[in-house]
């Protein structure tokens, strides 16, 4: 059972973002980048069933050499191999461009399973999994919880929460299947594993070597544009109300409310 | 009486007393022996160094008896009965030297020291055996009929103490019948032996048979030393062996700073999961142990019903030890400890249960709030919170196995460089506007401000912060903060046994703060404190660290703060476990206290070095508190018991834990906690 994660890096959830003044990205100079949390119910699930049947598992990666540090993140929780798309190309790619250029890699991987986080807790699209799946033609399942793959490894039982419950489905193998909170835990690496991830392999491929050109990724070959970052308006600071005791300090409240916040 | 050459059957006694000396030491040297071989299993540790200031911190605290006197209260005066017995122990020792001696030597008396001493050691004999005979009696009284919680009532008790007590009975009747046939070789000051003596002549007892009677007793007193002695090793009074030994080699770093590990590129295993992992020194202590208790009854684990106790840890070790130690040795238990393969091919031979989860359950290694006072009270010196961490460390490292709601602790350290996980950025929001110097926009500062991660992100402690820069400011010091650079001091990292994330946050502190070539940091946490101080200098970080409390009693000697404004209320003071007892750091928050007008400060029963933890210490601030009942509510009680109006602290976890217990015990209307920084901030003119 070979699987297959694509993994993207994202800045921590609680990074302070600062929009570059000509609005066109953020600043990521003081950012601390993290695996996306979504990717990584990911790798455990695919650890999860290597530890089953056997098999590998890989991480496909897009991005720059920052990345290598969420690579070796998910190689340490024992994740045996990964490749890095790295190319200047590649960069400002929308979900299709990036789909596209993963969709390449994978054709030269071993997979039954190919897992993508729900979204990316950066921009949110929650598309690539799909357009990925499209493009190889393969079956996808978005959303899962809970991931049962039979004996013969020819086809999976899924769980996807839907509202008011629970849709069970049954998906044939090779699939792409997105992933959600509550399919797993995802495991803490032990030193012994942060050690080995250190030697183990890491495949970097450029543009020439993925056989693309240059107009099919990156912004070249996206089918969306970022146009401008706007932050969200600042909020102004609060008010206390003075005064001695609710009969003076109501009073003004009501009025506040009235006249400034016009709400009542 | 010549006893030598007295015959028994035909055999004269010195031939019969070296048989009996010869067998007994036989078993003895056997037993330490097979002691000493496993021991030899543990891993290296070099306690060798200083040994002047070791043989002199050995030698007084077993000749003064402060290891058990140091703690002796009026509600446990077990340390007095201790005293008594040792120097019985070691008058009663000088004088088997005779005993034995007069087997081999005809005519050997006290006399040849000199008629002085034979006239007064006799009564210095009978005085002490007196003392003894109370001390054991008293010994069967607590085990037996007051059973306090910390002694156990096992036959092997049972068994000592009637030989001490029999030892003495014995001294009494041979002194008795001696006084009667040897008038001379006994003076007459022996008290209790001429009152023996007058009671045998009143009972009619014929010279003969007092002779044989003086002989048999003599026999009896030799051969119970004999057992005794050999008992010694095969009970827990091997600590009249090896207390000596273990406070020789005890650590000599501060007890504050664990052992790190250094070969983390090059080590397989890390921590310990098998009893042989553990250093020779730590499987020392483990037969070091008296079983005492003094470990149990100031265990804030134990005390709170959760499945902890120092006392059985240890001895539930020392057991497993001599269970699995022979099967380590290979069956050949004497000679070298073999090839490792042999010393495997040995280890699948046992079949024991694993020292992790068997012997000690993985409950018992969270208990552990770190708080030292096990080692605090031990009086032969035991080490354990090391070896509680060292468990820690292999379920960590190894195993990723910890309490479900560490992982985000740890992430959270290693993302943004606090337990909380809030944005690093935002670090020294809290000073934002309050002009502070941050070192990477001027780093001209004559003290470094070391805020720690509480004093930056939460919100009740950020109060604190505010209050010392108002003391600073107010004083005119010259200070400034890391600011964003300021990570996460790594002490609750490493006590839960993350040592690799532990040294990622120290190895970058300390390059940055030698970066801007800080000199003298003042912290406000005591955790940071003891981290910084104890187990920076591990990894090349030497600086000159002082805590709050301490850096504001000295402006206060030297004039420079003054604290004017009074504050009318009764407060009593929790000693923080890293502050207290590991840097006993004791005596500055209560003088300051004092230094306020107004204040009437009031002790807590627990106080000092018997301080009882809060809960959060060892990381278990992270964790959840599912098993018996609550640290803090029960340290709480304490302070109740003694109606104070406000409890003070100098440590961020404690007032957290206070002030959640204080809500949970819904006490707001009558107390509240404040740290001795805030106090200090309003009683500043
Ligand atoms: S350190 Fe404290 S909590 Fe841990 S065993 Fe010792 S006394 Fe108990
Ligand atoms: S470890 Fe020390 S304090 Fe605890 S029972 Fe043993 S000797 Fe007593």
């Amino acid at each position: 059972m070979n699987s297959v994660v694509c993994v993207k890096q994202v800045p921590d959830t609680e990074s302070v973002i600062k929009i570059k003044p000509d609005g066109s990205g953020i600043i990521t100079d003081d950012l601390k980048f993290v695996m996306n949390p979504y990717d990584e119910y990911g790798v455990e699930e695919a650890l999860k069933l290597k530890e089953k049947f056997g098999g590998s598992a890989t991480i496909l990666c897009m991005g720059p050499s920052r990345v290598v540090e969420t690579i070796r993140t998910g190689l340490a929780m024992g994740v045996d191999k990964a490749v890095q798309l790295d190319d200047p190309a590649f960069e400002g790619g929308d979900a299709f461009a990036t789909a596209k250029a993963l969709a390449e890699a994978l054709k030269g991987l071993e997979y039954d399973v190919i897992f993508c986080g729900k979204q990316a807790v950066d921009d949110d699209l929650s598309q690539v999994g799909q357009i990925l799946a499209e493009l190889l033609g393969l079956p996808h399942v978005s959303l899962i919880q809970k991931l049962q793959v039979a004996d013969d490894k020819k086809s999976a039982v899924v769980d996807r929460q839907v509202e008011g419950g629970i849709e069970v489905l049954k998906v044939l193998l090779p699939a792409v299947l997105t992933t959600q909170k509550g399919l797993n835990e995802p495991r803490y690496a032990s030193l012994p594993g942060i050690m080995k991830a250190k030697k183990k392999p890491l495949d970097v491929k450029d543009l020439a070597a993925l056989g693309l050109n240059a107009d099919s990724v990156g912004c070249n070959g996206s089918k969306t544009m970022i146009t401008k970052y706007t932050a969200p308006p600042e909020r102004a600071a609060g008010k206390i109300i003075e005064g001695e005791g609710p009969q003076e300090t109501a009073p003004k409240l009501v009025q506040l409310l009235r006249e400034e916040a016009k709400v009542i | 009486m010549n006893v030598a050459v007295y015959k028994i059957l035909g055999i004269p006694n010195f031939i019969l007393l070296a048989i009996a000396i010869i067998v007994a030491l036989a078993f003895f040297i056997n037993r330490v022996k097979h002691l000493y071989f496993i021991l030899r299993i543990g891993k290296e540790d070099d306690r060798f160094n200083d040994i002047g200031a070791r043989i002199m911190f050995a030698l007084k605290r077993i000749l003064l008896q402060l290891c058990v006197l140091k703690d002796v209260t009026a509600k446990d005066l077990a340390g007095l009965g201790h005293a008594m017995i040792f120097y019985g122990f070691l008058c009663f020792a000088f004088s088997y030297l005779f005993m034995f001696g007069r087997g081999f030597i005809p005519g050997l008396s006290f006399h040849i020291l000199g008629d002085t001493f034979a006239g007064y050691f006799p009564l210095l004999l009978d005085i002490v055996a007196l003392m003894v005979i109370t001390g054991v009696v008293w010994g069967l009284l607590r085990r037996y009929v007051v059973r306090p919680s910390r002694l156990e009532s096992t036959p092997e008790a049972a068994i000592i103490m009637g030989i001490i007590a029999s030892l003495m009975v014995f001294h009494f009747l041979m002194e008795g019948f001696e006084v009667n046939i040897d008038p001379h070789e006994t003076a007459s000051m022996a008290f209790i032996g001429v009152a023996f003596a007058g009671l045998f002549n009143n009972m009619g007892i014929e010279r003969t048979t007092q002779e044989a009677l003086f002989i048999a007793s003599w026999w009896i007193h030799c051969l119970l030393v004999l057992g005794f002695m050999v008992l010694i090793p095969y009970s827990k009074h091997l600590h009249l062996i090896l207390a000596p030994f273990n406070l020789f080699f005890k650590s000599m770093e501060p007890r504050g700073a664990l052992r790190p590990i250094l070969d983390m590129e090059e080590a397989e295993t890390f921590g310990v999961s098998n009893i042989e992992e553990f250093t020779w020194k730590q499987l020392l202590d483990l037969y070091t142990c008296a079983e005492c208790g003094r470990c149990e009854i100031n265990c804030p684990a134990h005390l709170s019903e959760k499945p902890l106790s120092p006392r059985h840890l240890i001895h539930d070790m020392k057991v497993h030890l001599l269970e699995k130690g022979p099967h380590l040795l290979g069956g050949n238990n004497g000679s070298e400890s073999g090839t490792d393969a042999q010393a495997e091919a040995a280890e699948s031979g046992y079949d024991g249960p694993a020292l992790i989860g068997g012997v000690v359950s993985e409950d018992k290694i969270w208990s552990c709030v770190t708080c030292g006072s096990c080692m605090e009270q031990c009086p032969v010196c035991n080490e354990h919170v090391d070896k509680i961490v060292d468990m820690r460390r292999y379920m960590v490292l190894m195993e990723s196995n910890f309490p479900p709601e560490i992982q985000a602790v740890f992430r959270n350290m290693e993302n943004n460089s606090n337990p909380w996980g809030i944005g690093w950025a935002t670090r020294a929001d809290w000073a934002k506007d309050l002009g502070i110097k941050i070192l990477s926009e001027d780093s001209n500062v004559d003290i470094l401000y070391w805020v720690g991660c509480a004093g930056s992100f939460d919100e009740r402690n950020k109060k604190i912060s505010t209050a010392l820069v108002n003391i600073f400011k107010k004083v005119g010091v010259n200070f400034g903060i890391l600011g964003a650079e300021e990570k996460c001091c790594g002490d609750s990292a490493r006590r839960i046994g993350n040592e690799y994330l532990y040294q990622m946050l120290a190895t970058e502190t300390i390059e940055i703060l030698k970066g801007y070539n800080v000199k003298k940091i003042v912290t406000q946490c005591p955790h940071c404190y003891n981290t910084l101080k104890n187990e920076y200098p591990q990894f090349g970080g030497d600086f000159e660290v002082v805590h709050s409390t301490e850096f504001i009693l000295d402006l206060i000697e030297k004039g420079k703060l003054k604290l004017s404004k009074p504050i009318d209320k009764t407060i009593t003071y929790h000693d923080s476990c890293y502050l207290g007892r590991y840097n006993t750091v004791y005596d500055a928050p209560r003088k300051i206290l004092q230094a306020i007008p107004g204040v009437n400060l009031v002790e807590m029963e627990r106080n000092r070095a018997k301080s009882i933890c809060c809960g959060a210490g060892g990381g278990r601030m992270w964790m959840e508190e599912h098993l018996g009942k609550r640290i803090n509510e029960m340290r709480l009680q304490d302070a109740l018991d003694i109606n104070p109006n406000l409890i003070s602290t100098a440590c961020p976890y404690c007032l957290t834990m206070f002030e959640d217990a204080i809500k949970e015990k819904d006490v707001q209307e009558t107390l509240t906690g404040k740290d001795i920084i805030e106090l200090t901030e309003e009683a500043m003119a």
